[in-house]
């Protein structure tokens, strides 16, 4: 069952299936520039207090997403902390 | 002369490693119409040759104006038969994150015959870790020589060196031949599979940042690292800075105490004194606090905490259409507005940049203090309230301090909301870089570079516009009367404007004197009212404004007029330059003084409603 990159906590890594459409055409280039592309797995390093951007690895990078454009990321996850 | 364009990615190290080629010694010039910095310099082993710094991209894909511009630029280099070969900038640590770049790089230039060499930075910090980059193995896969370099330490440079004195062209590096023909989604795949594998095994780099991010970027922890991070840079620009500032008034007083009585004629020797001096000082005073708050800015940006204090700011300024990364030239500009637009560079988003142009005037800047000082002191009682615990004039400074943040916010707000310009905007997408120890000689040179271009790019405006308001304030009486000036003519004629909110001619060329700098309203009211020195001892003058029966509503009006109106000819010049748009800084000069005239005319009738 795929969720959205914004669902991840702290500790919990996941697999990068694709982008919804809302996502505008630029901010998906710009993400799969930085890695986000299907097929590759992220962590999600930190998340924060207040709603704020959280913390995500992609490859050896490390990258912080807002609600608007991690929550268009769809993922599977593998590993959860629940 | 053979050109040498220098590429790489944003935290690549790129700039570290002209600095080192260059041996420091290059000059700044900016693209056409954004905040897009080239600088040029001679190699320091290779005089003969020039080394040009291409902004830091993530891709030649460009999706913003910003980077349509720059892209566009290292295009028409191509072309340039005097671009011999390109440099680029890999970070050794991060492969993946670089090489989608590098490959376009070498793509483009295979199409145009240019040769690359790319050199993987930061092979000092592999060392420590004793992880290695299989640099061989991936310059025959990407059809290019490659080369392990430090920045931080200069190890591998002169290997570089040595490549460049190779003057034939020749091909390099492996038997693959560079993809000429290959599309951005197979270079991006082709990317991947290369950091695989050649790139440096093991996440201990990661772990190291990871539990410091774990301090800085936790709730407890990381807020009170943020506060004092915060204060220190406030305090740079208030308290450090002071010191400078003053040495500079002091030793242009001097300089025009040694000058002036050397000029003979009258005229030339009161245009000496106030227009010359008093116009340099204008605006040289700022100098020092440009210096400093760019080191702080340079401290926090090399140290990789920006990008930390940026993600922690993001949340509550997205409300009011900004980014994360206003927060600090909003704070700056509580200190000054001049360096704190310089410090909105850092805002890669060009739509955001612009709103952060737009909020900074309203806040409420170190000059706006001394007017509000007096008219505090001239129409909000000394009297406290709650056993003393609340006084009625310090809570009047900070309604008004607040009220200009508010407006601030409510303009971004507003016009975020109203006006889409959704092609120079980009996502919060934030790379977070690996925590370094700054490099302190480029940071410096950086600090001087911006001081410089501050005094000859924005002085020249505020230099011609000082002698100009001078000019009307002195003739056609000599200096003898500021009310029979052209100036005074200038506050009679604009009297009916003022009228409404309750004043006259006098603070009207109060107002009109204060375009210069905020601080002016003061002495130059003191002048008119035939107060020596105003601007050092304001009780005289306080007393004379209170004999003078203008109204609460009037006093409360100036205070609301200078919380939002742009007068200040500093701003507005500084603004025109980093903006590239001359025609923003005259619409936000317009648009901020109608909003300032129609909040303080509302003030005014309110005000008046309730006194009578």
């Amino acid at each position: 069952m795929s969720s959205s990159l914004w669902t991840l906590k702290t500790g919990d890594s996941c697999e990068i299936l694709g982008y919804d459409d809302a996502l505008d055409e630029k901010y998906r280039i710009r993400l799969m520039e930085f890695g986000f592309h299907p097929g590759e797995s992220v962590s999600c390093l930190q998340s924060l207090a207040f709603g704020a951007p959280k913390v995500y690895r992609v490859s050896n990078t490390v990258y912080s997403l807002d609600d608007e454009v991690a929550a268009h990321v769809l993922v599977r996850i593998t590993t959860s902390h629940e | 002369m053979s050109k040498i364009l220098l590429m790489g990615s944003p935290n690549s190290g790129k700039s570290l490693l002209f600095n080192r080629l260059t041996g420091l010694h290059h000059k700044v010039a900016n693209f056409p119409g954004i905040t897009v910095d080239v600088s040029v310099g001679r190699l320091q082993a290779l005089p003969e040759l020039e080394l040009v710094d291409f902004p830091g991209t993530y891709s030649l894909q460009a999706i913003s104006a910003d980077e349509k511009v720059a892209v566009e630029y290292f295009e028409r280099s191509l072309l340039d038969p005097e671009v011999s070969q390109v440099l680029c900038v890999i970070d050794a640590t991060r492969l993946e994150k670089s090489l989608y770049f590098t490959l376009q790089v070498i793509r483009e230039c295979a199409r145009h015959g240019k040769r690359v060499m790319v050199l993987a930075n930061m092979i000092d910090v592999l060392d420590a870790h004793k992880l290695s980059l299989d640099v061989d193995g991936l310059g025959a896969a990407v059809g290019a020589l490659v080369l392990p370099v430090s920045a931080r330490s200069g190890k591998g440079l002169d290997a570089v060196i040595a490549e460049l004195k190779k003057a034939s062209v020749r091909e390099v590096g492996g038997s693959t031949k560079p993809q000429v023909t290959a599309l951005d989604e197979q270079l991006r795949i082709t990317a991947h599979q290369l950091a695989q594998r050649f790139g440096a095994k093991g996440d201990v780099l990661i772990r190291n940042q990871t539990r410091l991010d774990g301090i800085f970027l936790h709730s407890l922890t990381g807020g009170i690292a943020f506060f004092l991070i915060m204060y220190l840079l406030f305090q740079s620009i208030f308290t450090w800075a002071a010191p400078f500032m003053d040495a500079v008034e002091y030793a242009l007083g001097a300089l025009a105490e040694l000058v002036v009585p050397l000029v003979g004629n009258q005229t030339a020797r009161d245009f000496t004194a106030d227009a010359v001096f008093g116009g340099l000082g204008a605006f040289l005073v700022f100098v020092p606090q440009i210096f400093v708050l760019t080191f702080v800015i340079g401290l926090m940006e090399d140290s990789g905490y920006m990008a930390r204090a940026a993600l922690i700011c993001h949340k509550p300024l997205r409300l009011f259409g900004l980014t994360g990364k206003s927060f600090i030239p909003m704070l700056s500009g509580v200190a000054c507005a001049i360096p704190a637009i310089y410090a909105a560079r850092a805002i890669d988003s060009p739509r955001k940049r612009l709103l952060t142009y737009m909020a900074i005037p309203l806040m409420p800047c170190s000059a706006r203090l001394p007017v509000y000082s007096l008219l505090i002191a001239a129409f909000i009682p000394a009297g406290t309230a709650l056993g003393g615990l609340v006084g009625w004039q310090g809570l009047a400074m900070f309604a008004i301090y607040f009220f200009g943040m508010f407006c601030g916010l409510l303009v971004t707000a507003l016009v975020s909301r109203t006006s889409k310009d959704h092609y120079n905007d980009l996502p919060f997408v934030l790379e977070l870089p690996p925590y370094r120890i700054p490099s302190l000689l480029p940071l410096l040179r950086n600090c001087w570079n911006r001081s410089k271009h501050f005094v000859t790019k924005a002085g020249k405006i505020i230099f011609a516009v000082t002698v100009g308001v001078w000019g009307l304030g002195y003739f056609p009486n000599f200096g003898a009367d500021l009310g029979t000036s052209w100036l005074g003519y200038l506050g009679h004629l604009i009297e009916p404007l003022f009228a409404p909110l309750g004043l006259d001619w006098r603070y009207g060329v109060a107002i009109l004197s204060s375009f210069l700098a905020r601080e002016v309203f003061v002495g130059t009211l003191g002048t008119i009212f035939g107060i020596e020195a105003a601007d050092e001892q304001t009780a005289p003058l306080v007393e004379q404004i209170q004999n003078s029966d203008l109204a609460l509503g009037s006093g409360l009006a100036l205070l609301v007029f200078f919380a939002i109106a742009l007068q200040c000819i500093s701003t507005l010049a500084i603004l025109a330059k980093e903006s590239g748009s001359a025609s923003l800084a005259v619409k936000m000069f317009m648009g901020y003084f109608l909003f300032a005239y129609v909040a303080a005319l509302a003030v005014f009738q309110l005000t008046s409603l309730f006194t009578g």
